[in-house]
């Protein structure tokens, strides 16, 4: 008996090497160019470390994990270009996106026509639902929370001001934080937009300062608009409790001084001291040497899509799509982020970190939440 | 209300100083220069290498500005200069020339977003109210520039030989004008006045591969309005500056957005001199 196990195993491994196993293709469209083009390299490093962690162990059923990247160009164009050559040309067995909103609805068709498993792995504004779509990111009700709480119990803020880029996710943070601060008995007093690309928020700071509100809340598109508009608050001297949605580690850190003392939510932060995150810390810093990019609230969960798809083929015990989509409800990924399981209407509870940022520019873990639900997602998916 | 007064001074400011780099070179050269944003930009990374350097800030603007005329000079000789007798190629070429100009602040810098320091932080209180002093010292810094750019027009050998040249240039040029000097010249001014201007808005922004873009825009709609007369520009930014702060705080920061688009093509309509009484 064991001595056939041994035997099969050795014929395993001659074919293996005669003709090695077909590789499971995992199709990762993101924007290398366009907007996230800045994010973009840290999400290809952490699924490269992924795919080659999952290898180096054996691959999945005993076939290699083998990625195909292509550009979306942060939008939806390009990723109509990228979903068609990846669904229909390469013929990927599943995706894992961290993408735009835009190329993540311009790609839903094709997945759904293509009928292929897709792990959407970038937080979003929430409520996008589909047959073959799991999502491991945060959404507006586990981001809204936790400084919205930490606002009204630690500075007894009553009166809010929010500000946003007039684009999707803007607009629907700001809604949902509207809704969520009234629950709460508070009031908002002021809630202003600026064009997406806009960086003159002279008149919007007038406003506010005029309102006179206890805190502020932000939610602007990456980058300039969200740089510009911290810098341009202190110069004005806004001093008033801040919370900003759009910021990350990598942004504060490159804004030093001026982002002292703005708060964040995140399911990931790299400073977390555990196991998991010191290990994962220290794989990307090994694999990619010099060119390592600092690990972050979307490349992490790249990370543990990577794995959940895995996870998730292997106990379907086949690449079959409506297998393999029936199994990610039932598989738990041990990532840097925790232990983090897809049963929520196709979302995910996550624990969110509430981060301030030091004047170095670092940001310190204030308060963990445990375990926060994303609320009702996709009723229609619910079990 | 008094802030108010105040954003649409300093906004005015803020647009005089942009647009008048674009101004000069539309002016004596006939040339809409494209590459205005670009330029703008690069006053911008100057002022971030100021930063990085460790220099203070407040020598980011002349040292933009002198990089700007030196690099205004070549551009002018190598790719402007063929190109006198076919305007529209020109405008072409400029626009060419800023994308290659910010692609190549792409590769070198990168497309993420960087910060100049500000020589000013915080605020400070003027009849009463708090108020950004970086803001302030360049609404002061663009009324001395325009002052001295007026005074540049019409009390130097250069003002007059620039002047005789916006009016007629064959005239001029019979008249012993070496006018491809005097475009020379503009040219590196224009260019050096953009690139200082960069330099001189970035501590109140960042600085990215595109950051002149939008600016481009707003000082094309400035001079197309103003003609080339800088206390037409001046005019044109208050009136069109100060609109777009009012609606911007009492109507809605998105229309504002607009505002100087949108009421620059109503004036061309009404009066297509615009300001310019020339």
């Amino acid at each position: 008996m064991k001595l056939k196990k041994v035997l099969v195993g050795i014929a395993c491994c001659l074919g293996m090497s005669a003709y090695a196993a077909e590789p499971i293709k995992i199709g990762i469209p993101v924007g290398l160019s366009g907007a996230n083009s800045v994010v973009a390299p840290s999400v290809v490093q952490a699924s490269e470390l992924a795919v080659e962690e999952i290898n180096a162990k054996g691959g999945v059923l005993g076939r290699p994990l083998q990625l195909e990247i292509a550009d979306d160009a942060s939008g939806a164009q390009g990723a109509q270009r990228a979903y068609d050559s990846l669904v229909f040309q390469k013929e990927v067995d599943g995706i894992v996106a961290m993408e735009t909103t835009a190329a993540r609805n311009a790609g839903l068709p094709i997945v759904n026509r293509g009928r292929v498993p897709l792990i959407y792995t970038s937080f979003y504004e929430g409520r996008s639902c589909s047959p073959w779509m799991y999502i491991n990111a945060w959404v507006p009700e586990q981001q809204v929370e936790p400084i919205v709480d930490q606002f009204m119990s630690e500075y007894d803020a009553k009166k809010f001001f929010l500000i946003g880029s007039d684009y999707a996710f803007g607009r629907g943070m700001l809604k949902f934080t509207r809704e969520y601060v009234e629950s709460k008995g508070g009031t908002v007093v002021g809630e202003s937009y600026l064009p997406i690309e806009g960086s003159d928020w002279t008149a919007i700071i007038s406003q506010l300062r005029s309102a006179n509100p206890d805190a502020l809340i932000t939610s602007t598109s990456g980058g300039a608009p969200n740089v510009t508009l911290t810098r341009q608050l202190r110069s004005a001297g806004v001093d008033i409790p801040y919370g900003n949605y759009a910021i990350d580690e990598g942004t504060a850190k490159s804004m030093g001084g001026n982002a002292e003392g703005v708060y964040l939510a995140a399911s990931y932060i790299s400073s977390l001291d555990t196991p998991a995150n010191r290990e994962f810390l220290q794989a990307i810093k090994d694999k990619f040497g010099d060119d390592a990019e600092t690990p972050n609230e979307l490349s992490v969960p790249q990370y543990d899509g990577i794995y959940a798809y895995a996870a998730a083929v292997e106990k379907a015990g086949s690449t079959e799509p409506s297998a393999v989509i029936d199994a990610l409800s039932e598989v738990t990924v041990e990532g840097p982020r925790g232990a983090i399981k897809m049963d929520k209407q196709r979302h995910a509870a996550l624990t969110m970190y509430l981060g301030k940022v030091a004047s170095d520019g670092s940001v310190e873990v204030v308060k963990s939440f445990k375990n926060v639900d994303p609320g009702e997602q996709c009723p229609q998916f619910a079990d | 209300m008094g802030s108010v007064t105040f954003d649409i001074l300093t906004t005015a400011g803020i647009l005089f100083v942009v647009a008048s780099g674009l101004m000069i070179i539309l002016g004596v050269m006939k040339l809409l220069n494209f590459a205005h944003g670009a330029f703008l930009t690069a006053g911008g990374y100057a002022a971030y290498l100021t930063g990085a350097a460790g220099i203070s800030p407040w020598f980011s603007v002349p040292l933009a500005g002198i990089v700007g005329v030196a690099f205004g000079l070549v551009v002018e000789r190598t790719i402007i200069r063929p190109l006198y007798s076919r305007p529209l190629d020109a405008i072409l070429a400029t626009w060419g020339l800023g994308i290659v100009i910010s692609q190549i602040f792409a590769l070198t810098f990168g497309r993420g977003v960087q910060f100049a320091p500000s020589p000013l932080s915080g605020t400070i209180e003027v009849l009463g109210i708090e108020y950004s002093a970086y803001r302030l010292a360049v609404s002061v810094i663009a009324v001395l520039l325009a002052i001295a750019l007026i005074g540049l027009l019409s009390l130097t050998r250069f003002g007059l030989n620039a002047r005789a040249v916006i009016v007629n240039e064959d005239l001029a040029r019979g008249l012993g004008i070496d006018s491809t000097r005097v475009r020379a010249i503009t040219f590196g001014l224009g260019s050096g006045l953009a690139c200082a201007a960069g330099a001189l808005i970035t501590p109140l922004l960042s600085v990215d591969p595109n950051m002149g873009l939008p600016w481009l825009v707003n000082s094309f709609m400035l001079v197309l309005i103003s003609g080339v007369s800088f206390p037409s520009l001046l005019l044109a930014s208050l009136i069109l500056g100060g609109t777009q702060v009012l609606i911007s705080t009492f109507i809605s920061p998105i229309l504002g957005g607009m505002t100087i688009v949108v009421l620059a093509a109503m004036i061309l309509r009404l009066n297509p001199k615009g300001f310019s009484r020339a």
